[in-house]
């Protein structure tokens, strides 16, 4: 069975305007803002127009829920993480488990915020940056 | 909105929030409520300088919640214009005042030393700016964006460069990459209040109490955004693409205004910036245009040895930097522009108080002595540079005083006559005709974009208009830029949102407003400002055009005395001030 994730396919067209951090708070989590964002546009200083898109690999042996010692994120079927919030412990392990910065963190509510691959992000985007793509479950994406 | 405002005091280094809803409930937000701050804060008759002088920021109900809504109102009095200080920012400071839950931030007093401020939603700090006090704007951001820095959020960083430092009234306020509060001085009311830099992030979000009508006015907006024709010139060439089609209708501004047509017009144009120089668009938080043009400027300092800077252009900096001053050549303009930001200076200002300099310097009215050796010509980039870098090292008398603009260098040292000012303020690049002329005398901000003055004047070469229609049309969207600037969207997304849409919006938040009340608070919201503006001493009906305006050839011919005397009349009873 195939499983959908989320791609970043053209890094250098983004404008940085925070778009898909915007959708994916507004029409995943019902929040206008970019704080429940399941992604990340990272820019950096001094350089302007260098971006860099973090998202979920949708790993399928993820470092974030390895780390979790609450039991609170577990690995979804077919790869990436799903969330318990009840037994969330705030520890923030996970975050700092994942290498690429893709997990966020809900500074509000205090728990991670695992991608769901739903690809709002992807149609709010202006210039094409981001892909849903498809890859066997189970599967490497690359 | 909830109407947080925090109030910071310079002088004992405390925050205070306080909440007025009814403010922001009667007043919508932004320009309108900053407004009403300014007269519950301010002192029209006071010293714009002064410690007590106060500097309101304030963002509106759309501010970071719908596409485009990304500028921040920054409301203050002007060291330049001696009376409203108004000038607008994008980058990402609406976004965190957003984040951080505040509608408006006051600030008053002075710091005993330099100073910067770092806002965490509603906790404020003050802390020492002594190490990179006297650092460019460009630096103070990269400084700030390492020790400010927060992991996973989102930060906007406020600075001034050296020149508000120094207090010039040209100093302009940048915020995060390469935006501006540019035009009036902000920089310099910073600097007053020792204040190098605000840094601002916050953690909230905003709850949908309507989700599915907020996401249908949502993608309303963002299609007509991405999709429709509405902002496309905007990302494509960007607003360089009017360098080609002004001068050809004799509207750039050439050397100081003596003239429209200017002969390197196509090879500044925004067709070779993007040809040769644009490197890529940003945009400002939660704007899916991109509107930002980055040009990349690469220098050989020793053999085979390159620099490489990226330096922000448009079509207002290329026309200061480029016609105005003879210019023709890309590099030449982006090196002005490079120094300039470093510097924070606001880039019309300074490009039309050089260009005043060399017309008085080719008139003879300044001598060799009084430019200390520097001879000044149009089209001679060396010279411009030197000058930017005396004027920087605070050399001399005249580079000292050119900072202060032209019409304070021409009441100085004489030349009033081409000192191209109108109330103290340098305009933007448009030899149009009379209704921007009229623009800039009776505009709020004395500003290119108070209302749409060049661009009746455009409109006028395709099919002629009574005065009274120009007037009225150009009254009428001087009133509506009020809601836009009051809710506070880009006027660069003012065709995408009309009336129909504003109102949907404002329903989905839960804000109740009806057509006939927006267009209420706009004409209020402008007569409110001519009344600060008449307390500070501007009186609409004494106003001054330079005497070199008369004899310059428009896209509409000559500016006429009386016909401009009856628009001034016209356009005071239209609005009522």
């Amino acid at each position: 069975m195939n499983v959908k994730y989320l791609r970043v396919i053209n890094r250098d067209q983004c404008i940085g305007c925070f778009s898909c951090m915007y959708a994916c708070s507004r029409m995943v989590r019902n929040a206008a803002g970019s704080g429940k964002a399941a992604l990340r546009v990272k820019a950096y200083a001094g350089v302007e127009g260098a971006f860099s898109i973090r998202v979920c690999a949708r790993c399928t042996d993820p470092d974030c829920a390895n780390a979790c010692p609450a039991g609170a994120l577990t690995k979804a079927p077919g790869g990436g993480v799903r969330l318990n919030k009840e037994l969330c412990i705030s520890c923030m392990a996970c975050v700092k488990a994942c290498a690429i910065s893709a997990l966020q963190w809900d500074e509000e509510e205090k728990h991670p915020l695992p991608c769901i691959h739903c690809g709002q992000c992807v149609k709010y985007c202006p210039n094409n940056v981001l892909a849903l793509s498809e890859k066997k479950e189970g599967g490497d994406q690359r | 909105m909830t109407g947080t405002i925090m109030h910071i005091d310079m002088n004992t280094g405390t925050g205070s929030v306080r909440h007025d809803p009814e403010l922001f409930a009667a007043f919508l937000g932004g320009t309108a409520v900053a407004t009403e701050l300014l007269f519950r804060h301010g002192n029209p008759q006071g010293d714009p300088l002064a410690p007590e002088s106060p500097i309101i920021f304030t963002i509106g109900p759309f501010s970071s919640l719908f596409p485009v809504a990304t500028k921040t109102v920054a409301m203050f009095k002007s060291p330049l214009s001696g009376e409203l200080g108004e000038s607008h920012a994008g980058g990402r400071m609406a976004m965190s005042l957003r984040e951080a839950g505040l509608d408006a931030l006051v600030i008053t007093g002075r710091a005993e030393r330099p100073s910067y401020l770092v806002i965490e939603n509603e906790q404020a700090i003050i802390k020492s700016a002594s190490t990179f006090h006297g650092q460019s704007s460009a630096a103070t951001e990269r400084i700030l964006r390492e020790a400010e820095g927060k992991s996973g959020r989102k930060v906007s960083i406020l600075r001034i460069g050296p020149a508000g430092e120094r207090l010039s009234p040209m100093a302009c306020a940048t915020v995060d990459g390469s935006r501006h509060f540019g035009r009036l001085g902000l920089g310099a009311v910073l600097g007053s209040k020792n204040l190098k830099a605000i840094v601002v992030s916050g953690t909230k979000t905003l709850p949908l109490a309507r989700p599915k009508e907020f996401k249908a006015v949502y993608d309303t907006l963002y299609d007509r955004v991405v999709k429709s024709k509405e902002m496309k010139k905007y990302h494509d060439l960007g607003t360089p693409a009017n360098i080609r089609p002004l001068s050809m209708i004799r509207g750039l501004p050439t050397r100081n205004f003596s003239q429209g047509n200017f002969e390197g017009a196509d090879a500044i144009s925004g067709e070779r910036f993007a040809k040769d120089f644009l490197v890529q668009h940003t945009s400002c938080a939660h704007c899916q245009c991109g509107c930002i043009h980055m040009a990349e400027l690469r220098e050989e300092f020793a053999p085979y040895h390159y620099s490489t800077n990226r330096i922000s252009y448009d079509y207002e900096l290329i026309y200061a930097m480029g016609s105005m001053l003879s210019l023709s050549s890309p590099e030449e303009i982006l090196k002005l522009l490079l120094f300039t930001e470093k510097q924070g200076w606001d880039a019309i200002s300074l490009g039309c108080t050089l260009a005043w300099a060399t017309e008085a310097f080719l008139r003879g009215t300044l001598s060799l002595d009084d430019t200390e050796g520097l001879p000044l010509s149009f089209g001679d980039c060396g010279s411009y540079l030197s000058v930017l870098e005396r004027m920087a090292k605070g050399e001399g008398e005249f580079f000292r005083d050119l900072e202060k603009g032209c019409a304070w260098c021409a009441n100085k040292r004489g030349g009033t006559e081409w000192a191209i000012q109108y109330g103290g303020v340098e305009p933007g690049g448009y030899l149009t005709g009379e209704n921007f002329t009229v623009t800039c005398l009776l505009g709020i901000r004395h500003s290119h974009l108070d209302d749409n003055g060049y661009s009746i004047d455009q409109n006028l070469l395709n099919a002629s208009k009574p005065l009274e229609e120009q007037v009225r049309a150009q009254v009428k969207e001087a009133r509506w830029r009020m809601v836009l600037n009051s809710l506070v969207v880009c006027l660069f997304a003012r065709g995408v949102y009309d009336a129909e849409v504003i109102l949907q919006g404002l329903d989905a938040l839960g804000e109740q407003w009806n057509e006939a009340r927006l267009r209420d608070l706009a004409a209020q919201a402008l007569k409110r400002k001519h009344e600060w503006k008449r307390l500070c001493g501007f009186d609409p009906a004494e106003v001054a055009v330079p005497e070199k305006i008369y004899s310059v050839q428009t896209s509409n011919g000559m500016i006429d005395r009386e016909r401009l005397a009856e628009r001034l009349r016209l356009y005071r009873e239209e609005a009522g001030i």
